[in-house]
């Protein structure tokens, strides 16, 4: 299987005031194609910044972060923006356009790479109806639920056909039954679809749906476990 | 991103905040407005003094007057500084007349006088005594009858009026015609003791309407009486200014009369062209319309802070919507672009209002000068209403529109920049 993530002794310092603080201190990991791994751990353990640089939106201090054979530290920003547009981000709070139709959302990541607007509907629509949303494309994120919110999050991620999803507290803000059923379209994208699933939670139920889980604290990963 | 999708990004984000994004550009709004109106009105009354001074004041003509300094007043003629008592005659045609270059000249002498009476009225006038077949010969496009014919040789008491002597509301109601007596006193205020002389006479010819006003030559409200007779009753041979028309246009005739004129009579008279006086018209306006644009332009910086000011403020309030965009992969670039485009589409709505606004301003104010504030002077060579066209150049509306993009661009450089430079870590997690 291909490697498409691999960090080496991965280090992320942030300044907090004047105080450094570590908050990824060596970590090591490695995930494959067509993984579901869940990165779990309590608040300030280090996952989201560990998700944060895989998804290129932030550099490492320390290490090396190799994505799909490529050293992220060596790249300049328009290579790092190129990489992002190859990642699929999907957020706790789902951070889509309030103005934007669930249609008009799912379209806006295609178009920022560059792809034309007949095949932006065209994938957006078919991208909506496999997230079950086929009736809710022409609705603003405030006409939706939460979980509809997600799931149009979690299409408009899948949008430019990405390497890997990354999904930072994906159910976090939902409801713990509605939470379960995106954990199962989750799923069904990384079993049926052969879709790469990177999550951070720090709910033990939702890690065990993945195939691995890995534990952090303080910045290190300290257990790792095959379900 | 493609520069379609950039621009109907920035117009969905414009949309979101109408009343706002409509003050911003009522801001541009104004600012071009007042830019094209004042613009549109300077240049129509240049157009319109320059056209009237052309039918006035021929190219092909020069105006002598005494004095060697040269000055120059409108309104009450030409008249220069006289301090050597050089007196410039009317026999002087006759030596202009036998210089290179000249075709023919017209001496003319002009006076205010108390109570011209015509058909019953009684009002302060300019006479003006002149030899009708050499004004006919220069002005022949104005000095033209209406009613009668202009006598050559004209009676002792033969008299051309201007249109509006007889009808002083230029409205087609007379007061008086052709043959009806007309007279007026002059008092000689430099004779000991002060004389007044009473003149009778009828009038010949009524002028056509000339609408303009010139040096020299014809106008509505003159009052015309043979040269010969002027001698007489003004008791003087030294005239107010000699007309000049010469063979050619050009401009190397001009100089060359000129000089030849200056040194006919030792410098002792001024020498003025119709280019020279649409030379100076047009450097005065030059002037007029830079302090009006720069005015107007003060507006348009106003408006160009506010754009910097909404623009900041909109910048905290998307910073979220900053940090999406680059989170999805959008370019810093891209960004900029963004927000440099709603620059872009508040000062192209701005700009296209404003200079629609601006035109019908300048054209209210024309009617409203055409209305109300005509000139009724009726003993100076300025009269008759005059009628201001505001004139919209294709470099008035093209650089109005382009200092509205500009202005809103330049001042949302700035906040486009920070909004570009944010890194989509921060920018996630502003609240």
């Amino acid at each position: 299987m291909e490697t498409i993530v691999e960090a080496v002794e991965l280090k992320k310092t942030y300044l907090l005031g004047k105080v450094p603080v570590n908050a990824l201190d060596g970590v090591n990991l490695k995930v494959d194609s067509g993984d579901f791994l869940a990165i779990l751990g309590p608040s300030g353990s280090g996952k989201s910044t560990l998700l944060n640089l895989i998804g290129a939106l932030d550099k490492p201090t320390g290490g090396k972060l190799m994505i799909e054979g490529t050293d992220i530290s060596t790249l300049n920003d328009n290579q790092l923006t190129d990489l992002r547009r190859r990642v699929g981000f999907v957020f706790q709070f789902f951070n889509l356009i309030p103005r934007f139709t669930a249609r008009q959302n799912v379209e806006l990541s295609m178009s920022i790479a560059d792809v034309g607007k007949s095949e932006r509907i065209k994938r957006a629509n078919s991208l909506l109806e496999t997230v079950g949303l086929k009736d809710r494309m022409e609705h603003k994120p405030a006409e939706l639920s939460g979980g509809e919110q997600q799931r149009v999050a979690i299409a408009r991620a899948l949008a430019n056909d990405p390497k890997f999803l990354l999904m930072d507290e994906p159910t976090g803000n939902i409801d713990s039954k509605t939470a379960m059923e995106i954990m199962g379209l989750i799923k069904g994208l990384n079993e049926g679809n052969g879709v790469t699933v990177i999550m951070v939670t720090h709910d033990q139920r939702l890690a065990s749906q993945s195939k691995k889980t890995v534990m952090m604290l303080d910045g290190s990963i300290v257990q790792e476990t095959v379900n | 991103m493609r520069a379609r999708d950039v621009l109907s990004y920035s117009f969905s984000a414009i949309k979101l905040r109408k009343l706002r994004a409509g003050l911003t550009t009522l801001g541009v709004v104004i600012g071009i407005a007042a830019i094209v109106a004042l613009l549109s009105i300077s240049q129509g009354l240049q157009s319109t003094i320059t056209a009237q001074l052309e039918r006035g004041f021929a190219t092909d003509t020069l105006i002598v007057t005494a004095g060697g300094g040269g000055g120059f007043g409108m309104g009450g003629g030409l008249g220069g500084g006289g301090d050597s008592g050089f007196q410039l005659l009317v026999s002087d045609t006759q030596t202009i007349n036998g210089l290179p270059n000249v075709d023919s000249s017209v001496a003319i002498m002009q006076r205010v006088v108390n109570n011209v009476s015509v058909g019953g009225t009684n009002k302060t006038g300019t006479v003006t005594g002149v030899d009708f077949a050499g004004y006919l010969d220069i002005y022949g496009d104005t000095f033209k009858a209406s009613n009668g014919t202009i006598p050559i040789p004209p009676a002792n008491d033969s008299i051309v009026v201007g249109k509006q002597v007889v009808d002083p509301r230029l409205n087609g109601t007379t007061i008086a015609g052709v043959n009806d007596p007309i007279g007026f006193t002059w008092i000689n205020a430099t004779a000991r003791p002060p004389t007044t002389i009473t003149f009778s006479g009828h009038i010949s010819a009524v002028l056509n309407e000339i609408g303009s006003f010139g040096v020299g030559g014809p106008s509505d409200s003159g009052v015309y009486v043979p040269i010969s007779q002027a001698q007489i009753l003004f008791e003087t041979n030294e005239c107010d200014m000699i007309i000049v028309k010469l063979k050619s246009s050009d401009q190397a005739v001009i100089d060359n009369a000129s000089s030849a004129i200056k040194n006919a009579f030792s410098g002792e008279v001024s020498v003025i062209s119709a280019t020279a006086v649409l030379g100076i018209i047009s450097s005065i306006f030059s002037v007029i319309e830079l302090f009006l644009g720069g005015i107007a332009a003060i507006s348009l910086v106003v408006a160009g802070i506010g754009i910097m000011n909404i623009m900041i403020v909109s910048l905290m309030e998307r910073t979220r919507e900053i940090g999406i965009l680059k989170a999805l992969g959008t370019k810093s670039r891209t960004v900029l672009l963004i927000f440099l485009s709603e620059a872009v589409i508040i000062g192209v709505i701005g700009g296209a209002i404003g200079i629609g606004l601006g035109w019908v301003l300048a054209n209210v104010v024309a009617i409203v000068f055409r209305g109300g504030g005509a000139f009724a002077g009726n003993q100076a060579a300025v009269n008759g209403g005059m009628t201001i066209t505001p004139i919209l150049t294709p470099t008035v509306f093209l650089g109005a529109m382009a200092f509205g993009i500009g202005v809103s661009v330049i001042f949302a450089l700035y906040p486009a920049w920070r909004a570009s430079k944010l890194k989509p870590v921060d920018a996630l997690r502003y609240e």
